[in-house]
This record gives structure tokens, C-alpha cells and sequence, in this order.
């Protein structure tokens, strides 16, 4: 009960930090877009087009669909709600707010985890929202009912969670939600990427085995939403997922630094 | 029956710039907080209040020493539920209503959306911030702010409420306000637990206190045993002869301001009746008799003066 409370209050937090209506007038654009396309002749001269009519080029061109949108939603929740649930944790921290928080009859583990549940549980009814909705219109109109594309929900939701469990931590220690986003943008943004398309890209220009070993070593500690993102589109396109290593070393990672942000939230002076 | 006992409790945090010494908050701080009693920690800034209150709800971990709140052991949260904080300087979350932080800290205390909406229309009105409730607190002034946060430390109709500097930013009259608050809680036989700097406002309400000072207990006890220190007088008279005056240090003890007016130190009125009787046997003209009462002030200002 005080454990929901505490959830439901991050709801509340984040709209009133107006970043994350962002989030939402950009997806309500988005179905109205889709709406609009879907109801446009042109949609079905696209079709044509591209010289695969049929059920079978329907079928096609409504993954092409959904595998755009689920790198545009991975943007989305990384840039809007990632900004948005970043202060979570340094406002909470704010002295004069955090001495009554820790006087409720609450754990300090409790605390982190109902932060990290409701950002969680935040970006996943906003995925609800965005991916039912433009799955809905695509299903309606194509009349191919693709229920895997629903799976990104929870793909995109987990990608969430692996880097917040980041911005936690960051923002227990410096109470800082600068350094928080600039951190886990520096991540998502260049790390992950990179190190991604390591093999590709730095191992064909280094072939120092140390060199190698020590960018693999970072690959395989830190999380890998890129790599989920691969997954999630090899399972919308129905190709063989090749390891889902990426998924588990990820989640690990995640409640290595939850465990960390509770440990270091337990042993400090407010 | 005690409230709330400690037993030898310190505190060491961490230096802060790069000397290596600790800085002792506290130091061996043993007490008792009986139930139903005004209770108040006097001290001057940086002399630990916070840290103790902070300490007692889990809120700053402690060095060493033993506590105990409504007989138990502090290990897990539940006594939590029967208390109630308003933190120096508490900062609600600003894009709130007033009535929304009732509401965030009651049910953050373990309450019913039921009970919370009942207390909360009792409390607001209580603190007279009920045509406030539905306006988002960062347009509220200190004082009301101050008063919204003692609504919320009562929000769970608690046992036992700490207060830390609860006058801090309000008028006189708001001032008088809450120390009816606060005596109308003690008539409910709640406790209660006040940090101040402001001995006027601890020797008005409080009970029973305990002056800390860098960390140290530096006397505890009911307020009017520790103001009950000799009063002093000051006697002023027709001009003192040698021998009277050694007979007047010597007799009596009193200390000499000039050649008509002295200091005299005494509990009994009947000392001073002899010393009186005295002068008048010898001839002396008494111009007037002045009585210093020994305020908390005082006695505060002695204590810590001493101790610097
Ligand atoms: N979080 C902290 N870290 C380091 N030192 C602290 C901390 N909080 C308080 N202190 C120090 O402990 C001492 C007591 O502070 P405090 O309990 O706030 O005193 P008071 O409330 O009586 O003014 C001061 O010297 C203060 O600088
Ligand atoms: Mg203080």
C-alpha cells in the first residue's frame, strides 16, 4: 500500500515535468499520422509499387511498418522519458524532502524499487499507448493481425528499465540528473552503438589482441539495448534470433546496479 | 513510563574538507522521553539537535549506542507509523497542492484514502490553511508552508510528533498558534519532541529539556529546576562604611558594584530578610531592592559560555 503510493507519486511527478507530455503529444502525432496514411489511396498504390501485391506484400510492407516504428519509439522513450524520470531520483534527494521520506514506514530498498517501478511502469503504459494504437490501425486496415509486434512493448520496456537502473545509481551518488542523462546518452548513444558494431568497425583497424579483448570485455559488462533492439526486430521479422546472451547479460547488469544503488542508499546520512 | 530511551549514542560523520579529524556529532548521549510530556532539546546551531532527531527515525545512521521507541528496538520501520516529523527546512515536492501533501504523507504513513481526507479537512482547519488547500505550495509563504508541514507531522494522529525548529519563519502570532497546537496535543496524551535554538520558546512549552552542546549533554531536567538557581538582587543603599562593607562580604557573601550598591545571591527570602535587617541595624538607608529573575537565557548562556 505505502509501496504503491510511492509508485503512483512517480506518475504524478512526471506530469507535472512537462518533458514527458512530450512524450505523449509526439505519440498521439504519430497515430494520427498513421491514421491519416492508412486512409490515404496512396497507401495501397505503395503497394502496388513495390510489385508485391497481394496478402503477401500486405504482409511485408506492414513489418516494414513496425520495424520503423520500433527504432522510432526506442528514440522516443530514450530522449523523453529518460530526460523525464532522470530527476526522479535527484528531487527525491532534495534535503528537507528525503529526511520525511526515510521517517515513513518504508525500507530504503522499498524506496529504490518503487522509484524504478513506477518509471518502469510509467514507460510501459506509454508503450501501450503508442505501439497498441498503431498496431490497431495497421491490423484494421491490412487486415493481418500481427501479434508479434506487440512483443516490442515488452522489449522496448525492458531496454527502459536496463539503462534506469543506470540513471538510479548515478543519481543516488552525485544527486546530480545532469550527469545521469548526459551519462546514459553517452551510452545508448555512442558506447552501445560502437561497441555493437565492434567487430565490423575498431577490429578491422585494431588487431591487437589486448586491445580486442579489453573491448570486449566493456561489451559484454554493459548493457546492450541496441543489441535488444536486433532481437526485437529479428522476432517481428520472424528470423532466427541468433542469442539472446544480449537480453540475459543485460538484465544482469541491471540488478547488479540496482543492488548497488540500494546498497550505497542504505549506508548514507541524510 | 519512557517514550523513547537512548543509551550512549554517538555520532561520527565524515570530515568534510580534507582534514582527516571526524566531526562528533553527538557524543554519549544517554536520555529519556517520558510518555505524554512536552520534551525539548535546546542548543546552540551545529550543536547536534538535527542529528539526534535524525538518528531517532532512521533517517542518519548512528556510530554507536542503544535506542529504544515505544520499547522497542529501532531495527525495522513499523514504529514508524506511529510518528510524526516536520524536518528543519522540509521541502514538499513544489508542484503539489496543499492538499495533495496531506494526502502524498498520509498514505506514506500506512493510512486509508478514507482516513487521510478526514484528518486532512480536521488538520487544515486547525493550522487555518483551508482556503489555501487546493493552491500549489511553491505560491505558499514560509509561514504558511510551516504550517502545512506541522498539518502534515499530524496527519496520522501520531503518539509521538518530532518537531525540529517548528516556530523557524513564523510570526508571533503563528507562533502562539502552534504552541496551543501543540498543548492541545499533550491534553490528547500525545508526546512531543522539539529541537530549538530559541530558549523563550522551550521554556514556554516544554516540560522537560536537555541542553546539548557540541555533541554533549550538558544538563537535562524539568525547566523550572533548572532555572531554580539563586535569584539575584540588587541592593542599592546610603553610602557603605569600610567595616560594614568586609562585614557584608564576609557575612553575606555579596559582591560590592560601588559604594551604595551591591549584589546579593540567594534562594531564601529569609536570608534576605536577615541581610535587610542587618542594614537597618547599622544605620543604613535602603534606597531599593531589584530582583533578577534567572531566565533559561541565562542559565543557557552561562552553561555554553563556559564551555567554549
Ligand atoms: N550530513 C552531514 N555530514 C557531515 N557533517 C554533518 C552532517 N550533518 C550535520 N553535520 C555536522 O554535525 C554537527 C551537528 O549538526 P546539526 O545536528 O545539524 O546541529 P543543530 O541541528 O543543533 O544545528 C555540525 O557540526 C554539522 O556541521
Ligand atoms: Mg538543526
Amino acid at each position: 500500500m505505502i509501496f504503491l503510493t510511492l509508485v503512483l507519486s512517480t506518475f504524478r511527478e512526471a506530469v507535472a515535468k512537462k518533458i514527458f507530455l512530450g512524450f505523449f503529444a509526439i505519440s498521439t502525432l504519430i497515430i494520427l499520422i498513421f491514421l491519416f496514411l492508412i486512409n490515404v489511396d496512396s497507401v495501397e498504390g505503395m503497394v502496388d509499387m513495390m510489385g508485391a501485391s497481394g496478402e503477401e506484400g500486405i504482409r511485408n510492407l506492414v513489418i516494414g511498418f513496425e520495424v520503423g516504428m520500433i527504432n522510432i519509439s526506442y528514440l522516443l522513450i530514450i530522449t523523453f522519458c529518460l530526460i523525464s524520470v532522470a530527476s526522479f531520483i535527484p528531487s527525491m534527494l532534495e534535503k528537507g524532502n528525503i529526511d520525511l521520506l526515510l521517517s515513513k514506514p518504508i525500507s530504503r530498498t522499498n524506496i529504490i524499487l518503487a522509484k524504478f517501478t513506477g518509471g518502469v511502469l510509467l514507460v510501459f503504459m506509454s508503450l501501450v499507448y503508442l505501439i497498441g494504437f498503431v498496431w490497431i490501425i495497421l491490423s484494421s486496415k491490412s487486415g493481418f493481425w500481427h501479434f508479434p509486434f506487440l512483443l516490442t512493448i515488452f522489449w522496448l520496456t525492458l531496454s527502459f528499465a536496463i539503462i534506469y537502473s543506470l540513471i538510479i545509481l548515478i543519481g543516488v551518488i552525485s544527486q546530480s540528473t545532469i550527469l545521469s542523462i548526459l551519462v546514459s546518452f553517452f551510452l545508448v548513444f555512442i558506447v552501445c552503438p560502437v561497441l555493437y558494431v565492434r567487430e565490423e568497425t575498431i577490429f578491422t583497424l585494431v588487431d591487437n589482441n589486448i586491445v580486442q579483448f579489453i573491448i570486449n570485455f566493456f561489451y559484454y559488462i554493459l548493457p546492450k539495448p541496441t543489441d535488444i533492439n536486433k532481437i526485437t526486430t529479428e522476432i517481428i521479422t520472424g528470423e532466427q534470433v541468433k542469442t539472446y546472451m544480449p537480453v540475459f547479460s543485460s538484465v544482469l547488469f541491471m540488478l547488479a546496479v540496482l543492488s548497488a544503488s540500494v546498497f550505497y542508499f542504505k549506508k548514507k546520512d541524510y | 513510563m519512557s517514550i523513547i530511551t537512548t543509551k550512549n549514542l554517538s555520532k561520527e560523520y565524515p570530515s568534510k574538507s580534507f582534514s582527516k579529524e571526524k566531526i562528533l556529532a553527538l557524543n554519549n548521549f544517554s536520555f529519556e522521553v517520558e510518555s505524554g510530556e512536552i520534551f525539548g532539546i535546546l542548543g546552540p546551531n551545529g550543536a547536534g539537535k538535527t542529528t539526534l532527531i535524525k538518528i531517532l527515525l532512521g533517517i542518519t545512521n548512528r556510530t554507536k549506542g542503544e535506542i529504544t521507541i515505544f520499547d522497542k528496538e529501532i531495527n525495522e520501520n513499523s514504529y514508524k507509523k506511529k510518528l510524526g516529523y516536520l524536518p528543519e527546512n522540509h521541502k514538499f515536492p513544489n508542484y503539489l497542492t496543499g492538499e495533495e501533501v496531506m494526502k502524498f504523507y498520509g498514505k506514506m504513513s500506512g493510512m486509508s484514502g478514507k482516513d487521510v481526507k478526514k484528518r486532512t479537512d480536521e488538520l487544515l482547519k486547525i493550522v487555518d490553511m483551508e482556503k489555501w488547500r487546493k493552491t500549489k505550495i511553491k505560491k505558499y509563504s514560509k509561514g504558511m508552508l510551516q504550517r502545512l508541514g506541522l498539518a502534515q507531522a499530524m496527519i496520522n494522529d501520531p503518539e509521538l510528533i518530532f518537531l525540529d525548529e517548528p516556530t523557524d519563519g513564523v510570526d508571533p502570532i503563528g507562533r502562539k498558534e502552534i504552541r496551543d497546537i501543540l498543548e492541545e496535543m499533550k491534553e490528547r496524551g500525545k508526546t512531543i519532541f522539539l529541537n530549538s535554538h530559541l530558549l523563550s520558546e522551550v521554556e514556554l512549552i516544554c516540560d522537560r529539556v536537555a541542553i546539548l552542546n557540541k555533541g554533549s549533554l550538558v544538563k537535562s531536567g524539568r525547566v523550572d529546576e533548572i532555572t531554580l538557581v539563586p535569584d539575584n538582587y540588587v541592593i542599592h543603599c546610603s553610602d557603605l562604611e569600610e567595616n560594614i562593607m568586609n562585614r557584608l562580604l564576609t557575612g553575606f557573601k555579596v559582591t560590592i558594584l560601588g559604594s551604595n550598591e551591591f549584589h546579593f545571591k540567594t534562594q531564601s527570602y529569609e536570608d534576605l530578610n536577615k541581610l535587610i535587617d542587618f542594614l537597618r541595624q547599622n544605620g543604613i538607608l535602603i534606597r531599593g531592592v531589584q530582583r533578577e529573575k534567572n531566565t533559561l537565557e541565562n542559565m543557557f548562556i552561562n552553561l555554553i559560555g563556559s564551555q567554549n
